[in-house]
C-alpha cells in the first residue's frame, strides 16, 4: 500500500495538469513525429514501436504501453531533421524540422489496477506553427515543407487489467485559426505619407481534439502484438480582410475577402505490430501502419472576394487602370491512396552488467508516396521513401547516492532516401513542366530519460 | 576524492539536461523557405518590372514618342552573360525600318528616351521591291557563325544575314516564305516569322496569315516549306488558331473567358529539352479577343510535329494593347519584352516597349547606366 501510495501522488498531480491543458485551447500543435519518429531509441527502431516503446515515448506509439513504466520518467532530448530536397537537380531549401521532445509518465495504481498518465510534447524551436497558403500549381514538397512545422502534444491514460493486457487512450492537439483584418481610413495615392488608415487584426485559435488509443497484448514473456489507432483531423485556416475607404478624395473602395483552407490534414491511422524477445539480449520488433491518405484534403484556399471601387467623377484618371475582381479559383483535387508502411527494427543489449547496459539498435521503414503522379494542373511533390536508421543507448543505475534512479542515454541516427523520379506532364503548355525530383533526410537526436523507480531497482524484462 | 565520483555524473546529467533546453528556447522563426529554385518553363507567369527596375519609366525599356519603338526581338549576347541585344520596328522618315540597341543588364538600352543624345541605329530598310515601304516582325536568331535577321515585308518574310555579330546584314534578294493563296485561313500575306532549330539543325518558322500561326521548315533558310500539323487531312492546317469562346454557363463569376478568340499572333518560339529528355517547343504569342483587348499567351507542343497546346490563362495581361513578345532567358528566370501603349495623358498615348520577368517573386537589382554603344 505504501508504494502504491508513493506512486500516486505524482500520477494524481500530473493527471491535474494535464486536465488544465486539456482544457486550455492554446497554440497549435500537430505530428512531425508521423514523419520523423518520436525518441531516440523509437526512431532508431525504424518506429517499430507500437508493442515495444518505452517510457513517455509511448504516448505517441501507443498508450497502452505506458503503464509498462514502473515508476515516474521523465524524458528530454531533442532532435533535428534536415532536408535535402531537389527539383532538377536544385535544392528547394525546404526547412528542416527541429526542437524539443520530452515527455512523462506517472505510474501509480488506482483500485488496485495498475494505471499511468503520459504527457508528450514536441516542441520546435524555430516557430510554434506556421501557416501557409500556395497556388495549387505551385510546386511543394507537400508531405514535408509546412505539415511538419508544428508543436506536438499529447495526454494519455493507460491501464492493466491483467498482467498480459495493457489498454490506454488519450487526446492529441490542434487548433484551427480564425483571423479577419480591417483597414479603413483615407488613402492618399499621390503622398502615402499623408494616408490615415486604421487597422484591427482579429485572430482565433480554436483547439481542435483528436483521438488516440491503444492496446498491447503480452502473448507469452517474449512476444507481445499491439494494435493503435489515430484519429484523423483537418486543420482549418479561416481568414476574412475587409478594406474600406476614400482614395485621395476621388473615390470610395471596398475589399471584401474570405478565405477558408484546410492548412493541415493528418488523415487517421491504424497500427498492428508486435515485438519478440529472440533471445536475452536480442529483440525484434515489427509495425505495418494503415495510413487513410484517400481522405486527404488539398491545402488550395477557397476565395471569395467582392470588390467595388465605382469610377470618380469625370472618369479615371489617364495613368490609373482601376483593379478587377478577382475570379474564384477552380480547384483541382488531389488524388491520394491509402498506404501502408513497414517498420521493423531490432534491438542488442551488447552490454549488460548490474550497473550499465548499452545498447546497439538499427532500423528501416518504407513509406510509398500516397500522391498520384503530377501530371496535371497541380505539383505536390512527393517521392517513396526509404528509411535507415540506426542508434546506441546506455542505461547506468545507482550514479549517485542523490539521484536514486536510472539514467539512460539514447542517440539515432536515420536517413530517408526519397527516390528519384520523374514527373512528366501531359499538358505542353504547362507552366512548370517536367521535372525530377529526389531528396534525402538527415534525422538525428538524443533523449535523456531519468526513471526514479523500476529500472534503478532490478532489471526487468518486457515480452 | 569521494565528491568527484559522487557528483561528477550528476552534474553530468544536468549539463546535458541544460543542453537540450537551450536550443529550443528561441520560439520565433523566419518565415523559412521550401519555394526555392523551383521548376519552371521559363514563359512566366511574367510581372511587369517596377519602378526601381528600370532606369526610365517603368516599365518601359525602350520608348520614343516620335520613333514609335514596337515589335521587339531579342538575342542574347554572344558568349553569354546578362545582357541584350534588342532589335525593334521603328519609324524613321515617315518609314518603318529595323533598328538594333544593346544593354548590358536587359533593362538599360542605349538610345532610349532616357539616354539623352543617342539613336539606336537603323539595321535595315525596306530597299528591294518586294518589300514595299517598311518593315516589320523583325526575329533574330544566332546559327552558328551568322546572325540570322527574318523580318516581313509586303510580299512576305525576307531574310538577312550578319557575319559581325548582327551589325550590318545581307538580305536574300527573294522572300523566304509567302501567302500561299489556296489556303484557307492563310487570308492576309505572311507575317511575324519566328524562327528555330530542330535538333538535327533543320529550321522551323512559325508565321501568322489571317487570324492564325503556321509552320514551316527550311533546310539553309533560303526557302520554307508549310509543316501540316495535321497530315491525315488534306489541307495544311495552322499549328494555333483562335480558341473557341467559352461555353454559356462554363465560367465562375467573375472569370474571364479565352483572351484570344479572334486572333492569334506574333508567335516567338524558343526551344529546350525537358528534364525528361522531350524536345519542347514553347511559343508566346498576341491574343487578341472579340472587343480587341490583347494579351500574351503561351502555347506548346512536345516534339516537332503537330498542333501546339494552348494555356487558357494569358502570361502577361496589363490592358494596355501588349503584343509581339520576344523572350530572353538569363540565369535565375526570363525576361519578357513586349510591346504595349504608354499613356502620358488623355491626348497622347504611344506605343513603346516594356519589359517584364519571371519568376515574379525575383526581385532585380538596380539596373546598369546605359551602354556607351549599341
Amino acid at each position: 500500500m505504501a508504494r502504491a501510495a508513493t506512486h500516486l501522488g505524482p500520477a494524481v498531480a500530473a493527471a491535474l495538469t494535464a486536465l488544465v491543458v486539456l482544457l486550455e485551447p492554446g497554440a497549435a500543435r500537430a505530428n512531425p513525429p508521423d514523419t520523423y519518429g518520436f525518441a531516440s531509441r523509437e526512431t532508431a527502431m525504424g518506429n517499430a514501436a507500437s508493442a515495444d516503446s518505452r517510457g513517455f515515448a509511448a504516448g505517441y506509439y501507443n498508450p497502452a504501453n505506458l503503464v509498462l513504466s514502473k515508476g515516474l520518467e521523465i524524458g528530454v532530448g531533442y532532435f533535428r531533421a534536415d532536408h535535402h530536397f531537389t527539383m532538377n537537380g536544385r535544392d528547394n531549401g525546404v526547412d528542416p524540422v527541429k526542437g524539443l521532445n520530452g515527455g512523462i509518465v506517472a505510474p501509480g495504481r488506482l483500485f488496485g489496477i495498475p494505471f499511468a498518465f503520459g504527457l508528450v510534447v514536441h516542441l520546435p524551436d524555430d516557430r510554434i506553427s506556421r501557416v501557409r497558403a500556395l497556388r495549387q500549381e505551385q510546386p511543394r514538397w507537400e508531405l514535408y515543407d509546412n505539415r511538419n512545422q508544428r508543436l506536438y502534444l499529447a495526454a494519455n491514460l493507460a491501464i492493466q487489467p491483467f498482467p498480459w493486457l495493457q489498454i490506454g487512450g488519450g487526446l492529441s492537439f490542434m487548433s484551427s485559426t480564425r483571423g479577419s483584418l480591417d483597414i479603413s481610413g483615407s488613402a492618399n495615392v499621390l503622398q502615402p505619407d499623408d494616408s490615415q488608415l486604421r487597422h484591427e487584426v482579429d485572430a482565433d485559435l480554436t483547439a481542435i481534439r483528436y483521438p488516440q488509443a491503444g492496446a498491447r497484448v503480452a502473448l507469452s514473456e517474449r512476444i507481445a502484438v499491439a494494435a493503435v489507432y489515430r484519429g484523423e483531423f483537418q486543420l482549418g485556416l479561416d481568414l476574412g480582410a475587409h478594406l474600406a475607404g476614400d482614395i485621395s478624395g476621388l473615390t470610395t473602395a471596398r475589399y471584401d475577402l474570405q478565405t477558408h483552407s484546410v492548412n493541415n490534414f493528418l488523415p487517421q491511422q491504424v497500427v498492428l505490430g508486435g515485438s519478440w524477445l529472440l533471445t536475452r539480449d536480442v529483440r525484434a520488433s515489427f509495425d505495418a501502419t494503415w495510413i487513410n491518405w484517400s481522405a486527404y484534403v488539398a491545402p488550395v484556399a477557397q476565395l471569395d472576394v467582392l470588390l467595388d471601387i465605382p469610377p470618380p467623377a469625370g472618369g479615371w484618371p489617364a495613368t490609373i487602370t482601376p483593379p478587377q475582381t478577382p475570379a474564384p479559383t477552380r480547384i483541382a483535387p488531389l488524388r491520394m491512396h491509402d498506404r501502408f508502411v513497414p517498420h521493423v527494427g531490432a534491438e542488442w543489449r551488447a552490454l549488460g552488467t548490474r550497473k550499465l547496459d548499452g545498447f546497439v539498435r538499427a532500423g528501416y521503414e518504407w513509406a510509398k508516396s500516397p500522391i498520384e503522379a503530377q501530371t496535371g494542373l497541380t505539383n505536390y511533390v512527393d517521392r517513396d521513401r526509404h528509411t535507415f536508421s540506426v542508434g546506441l543507448g546506455v542505461t547506468a543505475r545507482g550514479l549517485a547516492r542523490e539521484l536514486p534512479a536510472a539514467v539512460s542515454l539514447d542517440v539515432h541516427a536515420a536517413i530517408s532516401e526519397l527516390l528519384d523520379d520523374t514527373t512528366r506532364k501531359t499538358s505542353a503548355a504547362d507552366f512548370v513542366g517536367d521535372y525530377t525530383a529526389r531528396g534525402r533526410i538527415v534525422n538525428l537526436g538524443l533523449v535523456l530519460t531519468v526513471a526514479f523507480d523500476g529500472w534503478g531497482g532490478k532489471k526487468e524484462e518486457q515480452p | 576524492m569521494s565528491w568527484r565520483v559522487v557528483v561528477r555524473p550528476a552534474l553530468a546529467i544536468c549539463a546535458l539536461g541544460l543542453a537540450l533546453l537551450v536550443p529550443s528556447c528561441a520560439t520565433t522563426g523566419a518565415a523559412g523557405e521550401g519555394d526555392r529554385n523551383l521548376p519552371t518553363t521559363g514563359v512566366g507567369p511574367f510581372r511587369k518590372l517596377a519602378v526601381d527596375e528600370v532606369p526610365g519609366i517603368a516599365p518601359f525599356v525602350l520608348d520614343d514618342r516620335t520613333a514609335l519603338y514596337r515589335e521587339p526581338a531579342v538575342l542574347a549576347p554572344e558568349g553569354g552573360g546578362d545582357g541584350a541585344l534588342l532589335y525593334a520596328v521603328g519609324r524613321r522618315e515617315g518609314a518603318d525600318v529595323i533598328i538594333r540597341t544593346r544593354s548590358d543588364d536587359g533593362r538599360s538600352f542605349f538610345g532610349t528616351s532616357g539616354d539623352f543624345g543617342k539613336t539606336p541605329p537603323v539595321v535595315l530598310a525596306a530597299t528591294l521591291p518586294w518589300e514595299g515601304s517598311s518593315l516589320s516582325g523583325p526575329f533574330v536568331l544566332r546559327v552558328n557563325a551568322e546572325v540570322l535577321l527574318f523580318y516581313a515585308a509586303e510580299g512576305g518574310i525576307g531574310l538577312a544575314r550578319s557575319t559581325d555579330g548582327g551589325l550590318v546584314f545581307r538580305k536574300e534578294p527573294a522572300p523566304v516564305l509567302t501567302r500561299d493563296p489556296a489556303s484557307p485561313w492563310e487570308s492576309t500575306e505572311v507575317r511575324a516569322p519566328s524562327v528555330y532549330l530542330l535538333p538535327d539543325g533543320r529550321l522551323r518558322m512559325l508565321y501568322a496569315s489571317g487570324a492564325a500561326i503556321g509552320e514551316a521548315e527550311s533546310a539553309d533558310g533560303a526557302r520554307f516549306q508549310r509543316v501540316d500539323p495535321d497530315p491525315s487531312t488534306p489541307a495544311v492546317e495552322p499549328v494555333l488558331q483562335p480558341a473557341p469562346p467559352a461555353e454559356p454557363g462554363s465560367l465562375l463569376p467573375n472569370e474571364r473567358g479565352p483572351f484570344d478568340t479572334a486572333r492569334v499572333d506574333d508567335p516567338c518560339a524558343v526551344t529546350r529539352v525537358t528534364p525528361a529528355g522531350r524536345f519542347h517547343v514553347r511559343v508566346l504569342y498576341t491574343g487578341i479577343d472579340a472587343t480587341g483587348a490583347s494579351a500574351i499567351g503561351f502555347a506548346a507542343r512536345y516534339g516537332d510535329a503537330g498542333p501546339l497546346v494552348r494555356n487558357a490563362a494569358p502570361v502577361y495581361s496589363v490592358g494596355a494593347r501588349e503584343a509581339a513578345p520576344a523572350l530572353l532567358e538569363v540565369p535565375g528566370g526570363s525576361y519578357l519584352y513586349v510591346q504595349q501603349n504608354r499613356r502620358i495623358d488623355e491626348r497622347l498615348t504611344y506605343t513603346a516597349i516594356a519589359a517584364a520577368f519571371a519568376p515574379g517573386t525575383v526581385k532585380l537589382p538596380t539596373p546598369l547606366p546605359f551602354p556607351d554603344s549599341p
